[in-house]
């Protein structure tokens, strides 16, 4: 997500007090940016009014496509490439094959959701990462709003952010 | 949304702010190592050597340097890999199971417990190579590759194959799982590291994490799901380790219990080690306050039970070989406890299945003292156990002819002591330079069931 | 062998009988041959040459080992004649070694002799070997040969020494000097008749004869008694009653391996024909004989000729013969019962004695005359050549050397300071003569004392033939040219007493034109003659039968057994006998007869003092793992320390010690392994005995010694699934006696699937299955093992290792239960403890009875170690076979912790081309490695082998039929086990082929796709666990009264 030029940063250090002050905040139809915390902070989300994440269902089809993977190798392997008398049993029979494709399906699915978060949270070891503020990995939170989307309405959105209980509230500028 | 009953012991006593949290935690990786940790180090760098010397000598003689033989083909090697991968278990276990239980109390310890999962499948994974005859070939003709490699494909009949793919699918999934987890508190070392190497270090580690609530929610989901996935996997990995012994034909290997027998025994021996390395970190990074006695009495309640599991297991096998009516079936059991190897099956009795009983009495559960000694008792057993299972079936199985005893050489114990050489190495530079404790997820229960509730202005 | 005829012909200039061909008759390949030509004149050339040529063999051989690199490879320029690199060629030859005799066919591949196999042509030896014939392959190869004549132990010319020799026996005979050559029997009539030209030549001179294991003894009983001093043939085929005092008639006794076969053909019974031999032995050491017999009586030593007379007694109170009077020995186990059988088999019964003591022999005599069975089951008019020792000649001979007398002494062959009683004097006396001569090819314990050493050609690069029975000739032709500047004994002698021919090659020929060509029509050109014999290996002509004189009776026998048989002896006695393996010494330097498990006590690399159960017990001594005690044996002034193993269904009060051990100059394989025995060989009776009654005692020491066993325990711990026996009786009743069915009780689901398929209720095993199989509707081989003739002498064990280039690991390693054979014998003594007493199963009986049951690679159709290997490395053929792909092995072992019959092999260090198993020797030099067979890899490290029911010779059979457009016949492809079995006990085919003889004697019918065997005998080993194997077993079968079951 590109950042604009310029915020305004509420620090809070109780959870609770972030979801009501973002909540009062959005009342006065102000736009919340977004909110930084250490840990994730619970019906923060719905208080921002974030949709439910589909990773689920990119784990589902993942694991699918790992069980399809799994079962195609084994059955082509052992029955069609290269059949082979072994133990007297059948080339190719299900049952022995359910140990690998379950495996395979796991992992598949792993990795694949895992790939998906990343990506779609844009995380990545060489990324720049600019804080709101250096204390939200620490034990603060902060509530940071954009004042191009805002029009510029600085001091109401301060006091707004003071009355909800920020213990201070700062501009941040990213040149 | 979390319930918890006020009634319940804090599970982060001392009056633990979030800030606290991190200086506690974050001290141990920037500061000096401390003089215990040190000598940790030095021991576990000695046996390393030691384990070293004797797997060099094991590649370059062959496998005859050990003390197995035409009757006895495996012993300490695949007891050795079976014991390592239960010891893993304990780590997922904890992290997704509980959390699927939203059991708060992993918080403080599933770091380090998956951390010790990761070490420990690879201890374990060392073993099915050393033990081949041919290694230089076999580590990747074992995998499913064209026949330009090699010739032929794998054979997915063998458990051995299936061992294969679980325990690399266990492995890169808890690896994943873990470091998941350690992103956030990568984040909070880097936003306080002073000097730039670390700086640039720990920031590419947090994958630029800026804890926005967006990155939060999903993360959370995909916690969620990677426990759920993680679950079946942590079953599905001893169940398909004791297909090694459960689809043969050996006496006493030839038992379909094995799968829930082997997975309980190989919690036991989970919980057990997380219990050993939990008291001595608690001890050495002084935990005290995120270790409670709280969590050491909840660990011990689960290798009760699991210790029970494995017990009855023991009795039940007893009872079906018997009621089998195979002789060969009954004299295999029969020579466990009367054959020559007697002593081995009553070290593993008295240690997994009397021993555990002990903790039924409170005060031996709430004791530290107590507790650590007991947790090595139960993975001596846990060793026995393998080895019971594996050197016994085959010393006497059908023929008498071929009846032999297993007499371990130098470089059977060395290779051991390679594996536990490179675990607590591991483990220590871990305990070192990454967050023991799950910071971001202790601090999301400070206000709630932190000792003081710090009430707001 | 018929279908092989062609092959033998050494091409067109042979049928041609061509001069050129004959001048070069004797070389393995033509003069034109593109290597050698610069000099071949010079012997040592010649040797050169023949490197170069197998330079590739070598190569091959190196190629063979995985992954080892190629050294040299010299390809042929010129294809020599009728040499197709990749296809043996066969030559009838004959073995004959320390007076042992076998008639064999030699395999050989680019010229090298790899494989020896037993002569089918021959009725002396029947086609059978033995693990020494079978192991003697490797001598030829062996590094330490001696390559050159020695003069004091410096390298010399023949040139030069002969004309010395001469001079110096010319010199000695002109002074009257005595002259000797010592030899062991000499069955070759042309050689004996060079023998004679020298003696007469030099009238000075004798030629002395003695045996290892002398049996002089015989030979004097049948002169008092017939006026013959011979060894008389025995057919053990038309005995229905077979008594043997001490004579371990399979084992190492006169003819073993022809008499096995015939001793065999008496077990073998099936429904039809449900009668066999009934065996009685009585001995003081479980011999394997012993092991075979139905009624097996341990008896002191010293009670021998009593028991014997008492017998003669009984007989003759029958006959209505006076009997004689002699002490009583006191009750002797079903003697009375014994005697009341040969009685009523009058005709049919055979008595043999191994005693050297010519009473004993008279009295043996004495009974067989009584029984009748002199003209039937014993032959006198065809007298064995074997053991023509003269041990009264041998003894005045060491006298006449200690005193000095002797002037010029060759040993051909012969080893007296090794394995003579008095072989020390004669090391200490041999500096009295003035010229002394070993032919030896070694530079063994003689011939490091002597001051020529005219090493003698092996006898598989000899030009020879041989008597072993009058009008029974074998020819022995080189299948080699000769390795080093040896030369043989023949034509030194020849050279010696200035013959004109003294190419032996030449002489053996115009020998047999004159001698031999003239006793038969059918053939009118000599040449022809000649290339039959030569082909067959044996030529059989009327030597005119020996007429015996009437049996003389038995005058102050009665006296001389008195004297020398108290009635009791209360002291130890002592018994030296010879191993199935080592025997007398000669191989001793041979290390796959070193790590063949002895057949009775399953040790390796050693020999040891046994002791019965009861002496052990008394003197609170016994085996701790492969911890055996030691003690010290006081015998005949002499004191020595010996492991101590005990050994159940030794006599009382007696112990055992085995010969051939403690050699000094065997090699670097055999020195100083174990004790020497030969110094307490004992003539104070009047006769070389190798029993000591007086004087003999142990006193167990604190210390231990370790014994390498490939098999520590011993009783079968009365699993029914592994062994399935019974008593004819029994089994006369019931053909099915004995047999344990794998019936299991099943589901009400699946007894109504299987329908009419139960037996009592419950269902077969075999019935029961989770998927069809496959079928093998081309070949489908399977080995069938009849355990009533398998008599466990590990001839196939060799025979195995030979052709499968089977390492040897040496005796750490079979210490740590590391042995590589991949066809072992299991020895499995009874134990009197009830089946529900598995503590007490582990002790075997006091005198047990015992099963030798072959076991090797059971080729399961379900084969547990397929479905377990993560590489399949070892998956099954489409004709039944469990193959083991070594390549692909990457040795988890898993397969053979999962084989439930344990016969799989894993190679745990490299064993070729490696100092610390330098005992390997056919893979540690080059030289060793030519003996390797080139269709058969050496495998390399940390891969796992096992039996492949010889793969090679089935694919091999299998495309020489293809080239002839037709299906391999039955008995052309055979695996080397059976092949090498002497009894027969082993048979290999084609389960598809009805004209097979598995399958005719298993009575497989085809019904509906799957195999149904109707031979009731027939069981596989765990039935119940349901791998289906290919190896098929018989149950055995002993022909004990059922009242004696527990006697």
């Amino acid at each position: 997500m590109e950042l604009n030029k310029k915020f305004i940063v509420g620090v809070y250090s109780d959870p609770d007090e972030v979801v009501s002050a973002v909540k009062k905040i959005q009342t006065n139809k102000i736009k919340v940016h977004e909110v930084y915390s250490p840990f994730a902070i619970h019906g923060i989300d719905e208080a921002l009014g974030y949709k439910r994440s589909r990773l689920p269902i990119a784990a589902f089809l993942f694991g699918m496509l790992g069980t399809l993977l799994a079962l195609t190798m084994q059955f082509w392997m052992m029955g069609i490439d290269w059949p082979m008398i072994i133990g007297g049993k059948n080339f190719a029979s299900l049952p022995p094959f359910i140990p690998v494709t379950f495996e395979l399906t796991v992992l598949i699915s792993a990795l694949g959701m895992v790939g998906v978060f990343m990506v779609a949270s844009d995380l990545k070891p060489y990324k720049k990462v600019k804080l709101m503020d250096n204390r939200i990995t620490d034990d603060k939170h902060v509530i940071a709003i954009d004042l191009g989307a805002n029009n510029g309405a600085s001091d109401e959105i301060k006091n707004l952010l003071k009355e909800t209980g920020a213990e201070e509230v700062n501009e941040k500028n990213f040149e | 949304m979390e319930v918890v009953s006020t009634v319940r012991p804090p599970l982060v006593t001392g009056g633990k702010t979030a800030s606290d949290v991190t200086n506690d935690i974050c001290r141990q990786v920037e500061g000096k190592p401390s003089k215990s940790w040190l000598m940790g180090m030095a021991i576990s760098l000695t046996a390393l050597a030691i384990g070293l010397y004797a797997t060099i000598v094991l590649l370059w003689e062959g496998i005859g340097v050990w003390g197995l033989n035409k009757t006895v083909g495996w012993a300490w090697d695949i007891t050795n890999f079976v014991w390592w991968v239960g010891i893993g278990h304990a780590g997922t276990l904890i992290s997704a199971i509980l959390l699927l239980f939203r059991q708060k109390w992993r918080m403080s310890i599933n770091r380090a417990a998956e951390a010790m999962t990761i070490f420990a499948v690879i201890c374990a994974a060392m073993f099915p190579g050393f033990h081949m005859g041919r290694l230089w070939l076999g580590f990747y003709w074992a995998l499913p590759l064209p026949n330009t490699f090699g010739s032929l494909w794998v054979n997915f009949n063998s458990p051995l194959l299936w061992d294969v793919f679980a325990i690399s699918t266990y492995f890169i999934v808890s690896a994943v799982f873990w470091y998941i987890g350690l992103i956030p508190d990568f984040a909070t070392i880097r936003d306080r590291a002073k000097n730039k190497i670390s700086k640039m270090i720990y920031g590419a580690l947090s994958f630029g994490w800026d804890g926005a609530a967006k990155t939060w929610s999903r993360y959370e989901s995909v916690a969620l799901i990677l426990a759920g996935l993680a679950t079946p996997l942590v079953l599905s990995v001893h169940t398909i380790v004791s297909f090694d012994f459960a689809t043969s034909v050996i006496p006493g290997w030839h038992t379909t219990i094995f799968p829930p027998y082997f997975v309980a025994g190989a919690i036991f021996s989970g919980f057990a080690m997380v219990m050993t390395l939990m008291l001595v970190a608690r001890h050495v990074m002084n935990l005290k306050d995120y270790i409670t006695i709280y969590h050491i009495e909840l660990m011990n309640i689960i290798i009760i039970i699991t210790g029970s599991i494995v017990g009855v297991a023991y009795l039940t096998e007893l009872f079906i070989s018997w009621y089998s009516g195979v002789p060969a079936e009954q004299y295999a059991f029969l020579n466990r406890a009367t054959g020559p190897y007697w002593w081995a099956y009553w070290t593993m009795m008295t240690c997994n299945v009397i021993s555990p009983q002990l903790f039924w009495i409170r005060k031996i559960r709430t004791s530290i003292v107590a507790s650590f000694i007991l947790s090595i008792v139960v993975n001596i057993g846990m060793w026995f156990e393998r080895f019971v299972i594996i050197v016994t079936s085959l010393h006497r199985d059908y023929l008498p002819s071929s009846w032999a005893m297993f007499y371990p050489t130098f470089y059977d114990v060395g290779e051991y002591l390679f594996s536990l050489g490179f675990f607590f190495t591991c483990f220590l530079l871990f305990a070192k330079f990454f967050p023991v404790v799950n910071m971001a997820e202790v601090k999301s229960i400070i206000k709630s069931t932190g000792s003081t509730i710090k009430t707001s202005k | 062998m018929e279908e092989n005829i062609k092959r033998y012909w050494n091409g067109l200039e042979q049928l041609k009988n061509d001069p050129e061909y004959v001048k070069y008759a004797d070389k393995e390949f033509p003069q034109e041959l593109p290597v050698g030509k610069e000099d071949s004149a010079t012997p040592s050339s010649s040797r050169r040459d023949f490197l170069k040529m197998m330079g590739f063999s070598v190569a091959a051989a190196s190629l063979a080992a995985c992954e080892a690199p190629v050294r040299k490879a010299i390809p042929y320029l010129n294809k020599p004649v009728n040499l197709v690199p990749g296809v043996p060629n066969y030559y009838a030859s004959t073995y004959s070694l320390g007076g042992d005799y076998c008639s064999i066919v030699v395999k050989t591949r680019e010229g090298r002799p790899i494989k020896i196999q037993g002569n089918k042509l021959s009725h002396f030896s029947k086609g059978g070997t033995s693990a020494q014939v079978e192991a003697s392959v490797l001598s030829l190869y062996d590094k330490e040969r001696i390559t050159d004549p020695l003069l004091d132990g410096e390298k010399s010319e023949w040139e030069v020494v002969d004309a010395e020799i001469i001079k110096q026996l010319k010199t000695i005979a002109d002074q009257n000097g005595q002259i000797r050559i010592v030899s062991h029997s000499v069955l070759s009539p042309t050689t004996q008749d060079i023998l004679d030209k020298f003696l007469e030549k030099f009238p000075s001179s004798k030629h002395i004869v003695y045996d290892t294991d002398s049996m002089h003894g015989m030979r004097v009983a049948n002169k008092n008694n017939f006026g013959l001093a011979l060894i008389p043939a025995y057919n053990f085929d038309k005995a229905e009653v077979i008594i043997s005092f001490d004579a371990d008639f399979l084992g190492n006794w006169l003819n073993a391996v022809g008499y096995s076969r015939d001793y065999a053909k008496t077990r073998k019974i099936n429904k039809e024909h449900r009668k066999m031999s009934r065996h009685y032995q009585y001995e003081s050491l479980m011999s394997l004989t012993g092991s075979n017999a139905d009624y097996r009586i341990p008896i002191k030593p010293s009670q021998q000729g009593i028991i014997i007379a008492k017998l003669y007694n009984l007989i003759a109170s029958k006959a209505g013969q006076n009997t004689l009077n002699v002490a009583d020995p006191g009750e002797v186990k079903f003697l009375a019962k014994a005697a009341d059988q040969l009685w009523s088999a009058r005709g049919k019964s055979l008595v043999v004695a191994g005693s050297n003591d010519p009473d004993v022999q008279m009295l043996v005599n004495g009974i067989n005359a009584m029984l009748g069975n002199y003209g039937s089951t014993i032959d006198l008019s065809k007298p064995v050549n074997l053991k023509q020792g003269d041990d009264k000649a041998m003894d005045a001979f060491l006298k006449e050397l200690a005193e000095g007398k002797i002037g010029s002494v060759i040993f051909y062959n012969a080893n007296p300071v090794y394995n003579h009683p008095k072989g020390s004097e004669i090391a200490d006396s041999l500096s009295k003569t003035s010229l002394s001569i070993s032919t030896s090819g070694v530079k063994d314990e003689t011939a490091s004392l002597v001051k020529y050493i005219l090493p003698d050609h092996h006898y598989l690069e000899s030009w020879n033939d041989a008597e072993p029975v009058p009008g029974h000739l074998s020819l022995a032709q080189p299948s080699i040219t000769p390795l080093f500047d040896t030369r043989q004994v023949q034509e030194s002698l020849l050279t010696w007493i200035e013959e004109e021919i003294t190419d032996y090659y030449q002489y053996l020929n115009n020998t047999w034109e004159r001698k031999y060509f003239p006793t038969q029509q059918k053939i009118t050109e000599f040449q022809t003659f000649w290339d039959q014999s030569l082909h067959d290996g044996v030529y059989d002509y009327d030597a005119g039968s020996i007429s015996p004189g009437d049996f003389l009776p038995l005058d102050n026998v009665a006296q001389g057994i008195g004297r020398k048989y108290p009635a009791s002896n209360d002291g130890l006695e002592l018994v030296l006998y010879s191993k199935i393996g080592i025997g007398n010494g000669t191989q001793a330097n041979n290390p796959w007869l070193q790590e063949m498990p002895d057949p009775i006590t399953k040790t390796t690399w050693d020999n040891y003092l046994t002791v019965p159960q009861a002496l052990a017990r008394e003197l609170g001594i016994g085996a701790d793992g492969n911890q055996f005690p030691v003690a010290t044996l006081n015998a005949r002034g002499m004191t020595m320390k010996v492991p101590v193993l005990v050994q159940p269904g030794q006599a009382r009060g007696t112990l055992g010690l085995a010969l051939g051990y403690g050699r000094k100059n065997a090699g670097i394989v055999a020195n100083n392994l174990g004790i020497d025995a030969y110094p307490l060989m004992d003539n104070s009776r009047g006769f070389w005995s190798n029993v000591i009654l007086e004087g003999v005692n142990i006193e167990p020491l604190s210390e231990t010694y370790r014994i390498a066993q490939t098999q520590t325990h011993h009783t079968y711990m009365g699993r029914t699934n592994v062994i399935q026996e019974a008593y004819l009786e029994e089994y006369q009743a019931d053909p099915a006696a004995g047999r344990h069915y794998a019936n299991i009780a099943a589901s009400m689901d699946l007894d109504r699937k299987m329908g009419d398929g139960k037996v009592d209720g419950k269902i077969d095993a075999k019935k029961i299955t989770l998927w069809k199989g496959h079928d093998y509707n081309n070949h489908h081989w399977g080995l069938m093992v009849d355990m009533n003739s398998c008599i466990g002498c590990s001839a196939c064990t060799i025979s195995c290792q030979v052709e499968n280039n089977v390492p040897v690991v040496g005796k750490e390693e079979v210490l740590n239960r590391r042995d590589m054979h991949w066809i072992r014998i299991d020895r499995y003594y009874s134990s009197d403890a009830p089946v529900n007493d598995p503590v007490g199963m582990e002790e075997a009986a006091e005198n047990p009875e015992i099963t030798h049951q072959p076991m090797m690679c059971q080729h399961c159709n379900n084969a547990p170690c397929e479905t377990v290997c993560p590489v399949v490395a070892t998956t099954h053929s489409t004709e039944g076979l469990n193959q083991m792909t070594y390549n692909r092995c990457v040795g988890t072992r898993y397969c053979a912790n999962n084989c439930p019959y344990k016969v799989r092999r894993f190679n745990w260090f490299k064993y070729h081309d490696n100092d610390q198993f330098s005992m390997n020797i056919s893979m540690h030099n080059d030289l060793g490695k030519m003996v390797l067979n080139p269709d058969v890899v050496v495998r390399s490290r940390g891969v796992m082998e096992k039996c492949s029911f010889c793969v090679q010779r089935i694919q091999y059979g299998k495309l020489e039929a293809k080239l002839e457009g037709r299906r391999p016949k039955d008995g052309e492809i055979n695996v080397a086990c059976a092949e090498s079995c002497p009894s027969e006990a082993l048979v290999f085919g084609d389960l598809n082929d009805p004209e097979s003889r598995i399958n005719k004697m298993m009575k497989v019918k085809e019904d509906n796709g799957n195999k149904v065997i109707q031979e009731d005998r027939i069981y596989t080993v765990l039935e119940e666990i349901g791998v289906r194997p290919n190896v098929f077993y018989t149950t055995k079968i002993r022909n004990k009264d059922l009242e004696d079951k527990n006697a």
